[in-house]
Parts: structure tokens; sequence; C-alpha cells
């Protein structure tokens, strides 16, 4: 098939990824300009998908008038992100993070409220409260799939996107993909272009080796990234991974949000907390890897000291709402949390800013660096979003986007990146044999388990990346049976692009910087007069992968007169905040 | 390199009794995340296809008529 | 049958006039991912249909639409013989936006008898802060049910007014059901604190833990200070739970008179009320909490440590 036997369809604004940024993103620019035209193209179907399929326990990062300021918040996750932040982009967030809570609320999303209506903010540590528990949040996709109707804005689901389009002057035009179902592929022309892939969640192998147990929802494979990265964007900082904390062998967070307000903590194997860190961060997650390490370890969800209601509330929220298969989970092993602490561990790698600080580069606009590309969400650069970030995130680039299209003249696509993906898009259904995406995929998976884990070890991960050079000289190997694999075997070049960038990025930064994140044995020392700075990561113009830096915007707000102050805060007076 | 067939026991079960596939339902089939589920051809009613799961349960929790069953992977159990 | 326009809407409108009760019932679930606002009305025929499975097909669905568009029909299904069907249309109810919905609620809550159907209205009308709603809110706190009365509870303690009170203080001191209590003596906080003081001091004693709790945080968020000696006792309840909530609110009220007992709480064996304790030293930030935050810096949870370094900061600062 060529360019010209493939019908083009044409949009104003193209937002790729039906999660949680994008629907916001697709409503925000009909709020803005009703007869603008927006297309909302999602790999899976839109009232399923994404992190919040089943809804959300919880907003980790509310910052509610009366319980916390705009200033404060920027100040802790500053902190908590080791210095290295784009404050005017935490800034941005942190003064719509309240709007949008009302914006939400108005839409019917059920936040806890006390009995006089007010929201029922939690405090999880003494620094600021930002806990806004929602124990009856399933229904936020079936709200924003009543906003997606409302505004009639283009849905169409089951399609993959595979490669964004460029115009001839080299802004993004488009993109191009394949539905997942009959493996056609399809061309939209759009004057701007959303993406809200989400996270890089399929990188790293879960410890179970089942390939699709992984933290992340797995359809958020990173494709998104690589294509920011092949249409020339910037991704930074991408050695700063995400470890989250799970229970162990499944892939529910252990909810230090959920429990912790009633009670609930991480002990070790002794029944004793040990957690010294303050902030949700790579700091914590060292702490927790040590412990899990040592003589003390395992590491346990302790909750068999609470009383027998709050046990009940907590099994409530736990096993109905966000991951509500934990409770057959539990069963299956006899786990009951009034008897027994539950195992924890630590999960696989990945890139996430929603719960890290890694991604495609935006600015408080949510502007990449090719015009015409906007990102939101878990897949763009804003630290700590979570799933409130991801919300207003998508509303800042649907206004971006909606502006950028108003005033876009005509342009004409660049044919020969089409036909040079139509012809990958093909490949591999037409090979007679092969190798099954599921094989390679779970080779390279591996090799990142192996190699890229942290600590992270200079050596280790030179011959990882040789290797993952390896896998991906096989990729023309890719034998696609149906439609439905040849989605996977384009997940998995997106897969093998991530594990070479989470490889080039971790042996660029010779420091160690956000605790396990970025914990280089052979260099385990922050080293401020050097690395003070974001990392870039990018396609240079011979088309290899290359390594940059970017200076730290000016703080907005100060932490005091070191530039490496939040270290001192952090480690000397961690809880004078 | 020639491919082998390979089996695994997939988490998913659906009971046929109770499917009306065969009434034109595809709930389960549209909301799952990694569209796995189709319907088998031989019976008229959903399957699954791939064993591809998240556990993550909309299948279950929006069929109609509460045929679906998901387990928890038998790797992860 | 109705007639439209839309080709896809009238297609649905066809299948759901099928004599077919399975594919009436498939029509519903397409319904939803219809961008037609007259799908509406569809579904609001389709939860009249008179096959329970259809109907409760629609109930489960009503939440994909807004519910603006069939308050009416809503407010029906509450008596729908099917328990799905009332179920889902109590829920539906409450997330009603529109003030223009008051009006059809209050006049079918004045008609309901069913203790579920009030309740799922009071619900509603909660969440519209709807002044009207006292009267009839007012009459249902001596309901026989009692889920009722903490519906009516809670929309008393929305509307947030001053005339409320004594009503409210009733239901907190002498409610039968516990989950009432606590709901009465968690609305008291919008209260001027003298006004419910007498009322604070009773319900302190109730013999179920979470309302002991509750009123705990309830004097903690109105500042009373006159409520100091009942948290001092509350510092020795049977509950670590309260006394973690009464350690927490003598912090808030920053009383010097408060320290001894956090002191004797700092050393309870319940790690998560030593940590409640530290920390509401910490707030009163005084010369006396001094050794007590002293003697934390080396307690076995780190949790508390850290907050007694930051107590201990505190006490620089002041
Ligand atoms: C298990 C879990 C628990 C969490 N708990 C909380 C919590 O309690 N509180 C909180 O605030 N946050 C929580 N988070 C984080 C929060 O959910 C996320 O930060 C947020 O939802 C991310 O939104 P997103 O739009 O970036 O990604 P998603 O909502 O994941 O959406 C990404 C979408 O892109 C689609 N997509 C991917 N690739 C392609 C492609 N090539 N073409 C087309 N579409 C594609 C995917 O199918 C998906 O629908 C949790 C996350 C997880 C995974
Ligand atoms: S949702 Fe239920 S009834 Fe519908 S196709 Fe799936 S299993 Fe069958
Ligand atoms: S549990 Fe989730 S991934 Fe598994 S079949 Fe059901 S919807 Fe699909």
């Amino acid at each position: 098939m060529n360019f010209d036997d493939v019908a083009i369809i044409d949009t104003d604004v193209l937002v790729i990824g039906g999660g949680t940024a994008g629907p916001m993103a697709a409503v925000t620019v009909k709020e803005r300009y009703p007869d603008l035209d927006v297309t909302l193209l999602e790999k899976a179907n839109v009232k399923r998908s994404g992190a919040i399929s089943m809804g959300m326990d919880g907003l980790n990062n509310a910052i509610v008038p009366g319980h916390a300021t705009p200033e404060q918040y920027v100040r802790e996750i500053t902190i908590a992100n080791d210095g290295i932040v784009h404050q005017p982009a935490l800034m941005a967030y942190a003064q719509r993070s309240y709007p949008m809570i009302e914006k939400l609320d108005s839409w019917g999303v059920h936040f806890q409220k006390d009995e006089t209506g007010d929201y029922d903010m939690k405090k999880v540590h003494h620094l600021g409260t930002y806990v806004l528990p929602m124990p009856e949040g399933h229904n936020v996709k079936k709200i924003l799939y009543r906003r997606l109707r409302r505004h009639r804005v283009k849905v169409e689901n089951r399609y993959q996107a595979t490669r964004l389009l460029k115009d001839t002057a080299g802004n993004v035009s488009g993109m191009i993909g394949i539905n997942t179902r009959t493996a056609e592929p399809i061309i939209i022309r759009a004057k701007a272009v959303v993406m809200a892939t989400g996270a890089a969640g399929r990188i790293g192998l879960p410890h179970s080796g089942y390939l699709f147990g992984t933290y992340e929802n797995p359809a958020n494979s990173g494709d998104g990234h690589a294509m920011a990265y092949h249409a020339g964007a910037d991704l930074a900082n991408l050695e700063c991974y995400q470890v989250n904390p799970l229970l162990k062998d499944y892939n529910g967070p252990a909810c230090a949000y959920v429990t912790g307000p009633l009670g609930g903590f991480t002990s070790n194997a002794f029944g004793e907390r040990f957690i010294e860190c303050d902030y949700w961060s790579g700091q914590m997650m060292l702490e927790f890897f040590k412990e899990l390490e040592s003589g003390k370890g395992p590491v346990f969800l302790k909750l068999d000291h609470l009383a027998e209601e709050t046990i009940q509330e907590i099994e409530t929220v736990l096993h109905t709402n966000e991951r509500p298969s934990r409770g057959r989970f539990h069963d299956g092993r006899q786990v009951n949390y009034r008897k027994r602490m539950v195992e924890m561990h630590i999960s696989e790698i990945g890139f996430c800013s929603g719960h890290s600080a890694s991604g495609v580069w935006v600015d408080e606009t949510g502007a990449t660096t090719v015009p015409g590309l906007y990102a939101a969400g878990d897949m763009a650069s804003v630290p700590h979003n979570y799933m409130l970030g991801a919300f207003v995130y998508g509303q800042i680039c649907g206004e971006s986007a909606a502006d950028f299209a108003q005033q876009r003249s005509e342009f004409e696509l660049d044919k020969t990146l089409i036909e040079k993906e139509l012809i990958r898009l093909r490949a591999p259904l037409e090979r007679a044999d092969g190798i099954p995406p599921e094989q390679m995929e779970y080779k390279v998976r591996r090799l990142v388990n192996d190699y890229l884990q942290p600590p992270k070890v200079s050596r280790r991960m030179e011959i990882g990346l040789e290797r993952i050079l390896s896998v991906r000289a096989d990729l023309p190997l890719l034998k696609a049976g149906d439609a439905h694999e040849l989605m996977r075997a384009m997940e998995v070049h997106s897969i093998v692009d991530c594990a070479e960038m989470a490889a080039r990025a971790s042996l660029y930064r010779t420091e160690s910087r956000w605790g396990l994140y970025h914990y280089r044995v052979d260099f385990p020392e922050t080293d401020e007069q050097q690395w003070f700075c974001h990392s870039r990561l990018y396609k240079d113009e011979s088309g290899a992968m290359a390594s940059g830096t970017r200076p730290i915007a000016p703080y907005i707000v100060s932490l005091g007169e070191d530039k490496d102050a939040y270290n001192q805060l952090r480690v000397k007076q961690a809880a004078n905040a | 390199m020639p491919i082998a067939n390979h089996h695994s026991a997939v988490p998913v079960t659906v009971d046929a009794d109770k499917c009306i596939a065969d009434k034109g339902c595809t709930v389960c089939i549209d909301v799952c995340p990694l569209d796995v589920l189709w319907i088998d051809e031989s019976t008229g009613k959903a399957h699954m296809k791939y064993d591809e799961c998240w556990y993550c349960m909309p299948c279950e929790a929006d069929c109609p008529t509460d045929a679906v069953t998901v387990n928890i992977p038998y790797l992860l159990r | 049958m109705n007639a439209f326009d839309d080709p896809e809407l009238q297609e649905l409108a066809d299948r759901l006039a099928s004599p077919d009760p399975g594919l009436r019932r498939v029509a519903v679930l397409d319904l939803v991912d219809c961008p037609e606002p007259e799908a509406v009305t569809l579904l609001i025929q389709a939860l009249r249909d008179p096959d329970p499975q259809v109907r409760q097909e629609a109930a489960k669905v009503v939440d994909e639409f807004e519910s603006e568009d069939m308050a009416d029909a809503l407010i029906a299904a509450l008596n729908d013989s099917d328990e799905v069907v009332r179920n889902a249309a109590a829920h539906a109810l409450s997330d009603l936006k529109d003030p223009a919905a008051a009006k059809p609620l209050l006049a079918a809550l004045e008609e309901s008898r069913d203790p579920f159907v009030v309740a799922g209205i009071l619900r509603a009308l909660k969440s519209l802060r709807e002044p009207a709603a006292r009267e009839p809110a007012l009459a249902r706190l001596n309901a026989a049910d009692p889920g009722v009365r903490r519906e009516a509870v809670g929309l008393l303690g929305w509307l947030k007014e001053e005339s409320n009170l004594p009503a409210l203080i009733d239901r907190a001191r002498d409610d039968d059901d516990a989950e009432v209590r606590r709901a009465a003596v968690g609305a008291l906080v919008y209260a001027e604190p003298a006004s419910v003081a007498e009322a604070l001091r009773y319900v302190v004693g109730d013999p179920h833990w979470q309302v002991r709790a509750e009123a705990m945080n309830s004097i903690g968020k109105l500042h009373h200070q006159d409520s100091l000696p009942l948290l001092i006792e509350a510092t020795r309840d049977n509950t670590w739970q309260v006394r973690e909530k009464a350690a927490d609110a003598i912090g808030k009220l920053g009383r010097v008179e408060g320290i001894p007992a956090l002191g004797e709480c700092s050393r309870d064996a319940m790690s998560n009320l030593r940590k409640a304790a530290i920390g509401a030293l910490g707030a009163i930030a005084h010369e006396q909490c001094r050794p007590y935050i002293q003697t934390a810096l080396d307690d076995p949870d780190p949790d508390v440590r850290k907050l007694a370094r930051w107590a201990q900061s505190k006490l620089s600062a002041a």
C-alpha cells in the first residue's frame, strides 16, 4: 500500500491517547473554540482506557486553599526532586489544581467531603496537606466520556499511533498509525497535536515474569516517548526512572495514600517503620530497597493493628476502586489484613512523570521542543503530576494546541516520512516466519532488568546497551500473525527505543541523584557543580541518539541561599518545611 | 525462524450460557484495554484469545449478564 | 414511538421497540455511545421497559448521561420494583448539580414513604444545598430508619445554618444509631463553638469509639478552647484511635496545659499515637515540651523521630 492509497483524515486538533489527560485536552479545545474539529485517537477504548480505567483512590497532590499554597507545593516538589525541576511548570500546575478540582466536582466526580460538604483533606505527613480521598471515584472515566460526547469530539478507538507526521517546514502535522483489529493504516492530518499516551510502563519485566503484570496499564508501552523522539523532540531526565513500592507479585500500589491517613504503614519484618525520608521520592525508594535487602527485610504493609471498622473501610476502597482484583489476589493466598502483614516489593522500572520526573520535555504551556506538538500527563516531563496533573496539563495543552491550530496556515505533508512508515508497518505481516513479538519483548525487558535496574553499575549498563542494540538489529525479523500481533510488534519497536534511552540517559549522568532512581554505584556522590541541570536526550542530525544538558530555569520559589539547599533541607531538617 | 505453537492457561473465563454475544453484545470486548477478548468463531460467545491480561476487571464489571470472571494469572497467584 | 432525524438514534429506537427483550437490552448498552442529546429520551423509555432486565441495564447506564435531563424519570425509578434499578437511580440522583432539580425532588420527597427512596432523595438534595429542604429534613430526623436519619443529618450539615444546630445536637447525643451520632458530631463544626460546648461535653463519653474520635476531630476543627479538659481526659481513652485524635486536637488548640498529657502519650506503645503526640507538642512549641521532644529524638520509630526533629526546630524558632 502506498501513500496515495490511504485516505487522509483531516482535523484541527488531534489528541493521541484517551486515558486521563487526553480526554481533558480534547474537551478543553472544544470549550475554547467550539468550531474547531477535534479527534481523539485511542489504542484501546476511551470508555475504559489508561491508568484510571476503574477509577482512582484519591488525589495525591491536591492544593486546596486553607490546606496548602502553590508556593509551598512548588517548594516541596523541588526538594523531593533534588532541585532538578522546571519551577514555572510546577507553578502552573499548582495554581490550576484547585480550579480543576472544582471543575471535576461540578462534572460529578466524587471527592470525599466532610459532614458539612467541605473537601475532607488528609494529612499524610506533617508537611503540607495534599491528599484528598475519593473512595467513590469509580466514575471518573464515565464522566469524561460524557463530556466527550457532549462536545462531539470525534473518537477513534482501537487505533495505535506509530509515528508523528511533519510538514515540509518541520512542524508536527498529524500522525500515522494502524487499526489494531484490521491492521489498516490510518493517516490523520492535524494543525496541532497533543500527545497523552501515558507512561512507558513496559520497559522492565515484573518479578513474576508475566509480561502484562506491570505497574502501569500495559497499553502504555512507551509509544509516545518513541514517537516524540523520532519527531525530533527533546526528552528530559530519563535516567530518573520510576520505581514504585508494590505488593509482592501484585501490581497494586501499597497505598501509603489510602492506608496512611487511616493508620496503616510500611514496615520491616519486625513490624517497625523504617522510612526516614519525608517525600515520596527516589530517596524513599532507596530506603525501601535497602531495607528489603537487609536482615530486617522484606518489607510489609502493616494493617493488623487497626480496628475492624477501619480495616473494613480500607478493604472497601482497595478492593473496589483502582485495582479491584486485589481482593481476589489476597484470597488466593489466604491473606487477611487483620491477621497478617502483607509482603511488599518494588516494581519494575519505567518512565513516568506521574510518580517520578522523566519524560518528553514540556514547558509551562505544555509545548515540546517541536512546533505544533504538545504533551501532557505521565509522558511529559512535569514531575509528580499524578492524576490531577494529567488533568491540568491536559487542559493546558488543549488551550495551547487550540491556539496554535487557530493561527496555523496551510501546509504540505512530508510524504517520504509516510512512505517509510508504511513499509515499517507492513513488514511484520509480510514475513513468512520470524520472531514473534512476545519473544522479542521478553528478551529486551529481561535485559533491562539484568543490566539497567538500579543500583546502576557503569560497565554493566554498557554491556546492557550493547545487548539492547543487538535486539534492535533483530527488529526486522519481527513476525506478526494477525493485526493484534502487529500492534504488539509495533510496541516492541517502542520498547526497544525506550530501553536504549534508559541505558544512554543513565550512562550520561555521571553522578547519583534521586535516590534509588539514579543510584550509580561507581558515582555514588551527587555532583552539584557539574550536574545541577536537566539532561536532554534527542535525535541528532545524523539520526543518532544523543545526550546533552539544559540549564535549570531560575527558581520562582526560592529554597534559600544555596543552590543545593534542597539537599540540606531534606537531610538535616527534613521535617522543617 | 519457524514458529512453534505454545499453550498457556488464560486468567479470564466467560460463562457461555450467560453470555449474550449472540444478541449483539460486545461490551467486554469493547472495554478491554489490551484487546484480548474476542468472539469465539465456533461458539459465537466471548472468550479470551490472548494471554495478555492486566486483571483490571472492566470486562467483568461491565458485562450485563455477569458472565465474565477475572482470575489472577497463574504466574502471580 | 418517537421518530428521530438522526439515523443512528432511529436505529436504536427501532431496536428498543423489538419484541425480544435480549435485543432491547443490548440496544440500551449501545445508547451510551450515541452523542445525540435526545438519546436520553430513549433511556427514559428504557427505564420504563416492561422487562426488569432491560430496566436494570438502563439503570446501570444512567450515570453515563446528564442527570439534569432525566430527574423526573430517576425519581420515578426510585420506586421501581427492582432493587438494582432503585439503587442506580438513587446514585444518579445524587449527581444532580442543577438547582432546578430541587423542586421535583422536594415534591417527590413529600410523597415518599419508602426509607430507601427517602434517603436517596435527601442525598440528592444535600449536594444541591437547597434551603427549602430544611423543613422536610428536620421532619425526617425522627424517621424510624437509621439510613434516612443519617441522610437528613447530612443534608442539614451541608446547609450550615445556625438554626439547625439544636436538632443536630439532639441526634449527636441521643440517636440509637452510632453512624447517625457520628455524622451529627461531624456536622457540628460549622457552629459558633460556645453553642455546641455542652453537646461536645456529652458526646466525648459516647460508647462507640468512632463517635468519640469524631468528637475529638470536631473540637480540633472548632478550636474550642474550653474543651481542653475533655481532650486531656480523652488522651487516656481505651481506644488508641481516640487518644490519637485527642492529641491532634490539643495541638490544634496550642495549649500549654495539655503538655503533660501529651508527654504521657509520647510514651505510648502505639507509635501512631506517639506521632500524634510529638506533632502536637511541636505545634505548641513551648519550653515545657522540650524533654519529651528530646526523648523522642531517639524513638525507635522513624516517623516519630522525624517529627521530633521538626518539633525541635519549632522550639528553637519560638
Ligand atoms: C495503578 C495506579 C494507581 C494510581 N493511583 C493514583 C492515585 O491514587 N492518585 C493519583 O493522583 N494518581 C494515581 N496514579 C497516577 C495517575 O493515574 C496517572 O498519573 C494519570 O492517570 C496519567 O494520565 P495519562 O493521561 O498520562 O495516562 P493514561 O491515563 O494512562 O492514558 C494513556 C492513554 O494512551 C493510550 N495509548 C498509549 N499508546 C498509544 C498509542 N500508540 N496510540 C494511541 N493511544 C495510545 C493508552 O491506551 C491510554 O488510554 C496511579 C496510576 C496507576 C497506574
Ligand atoms: S459482556 Fe458479557 S454478555 Fe457481553 S459479550 Fe462479553 S461476556 Fe458476553
Ligand atoms: S481484566 Fe482487564 S485486561 Fe484482562 S481481559 Fe478483562 S479488561 Fe482485559
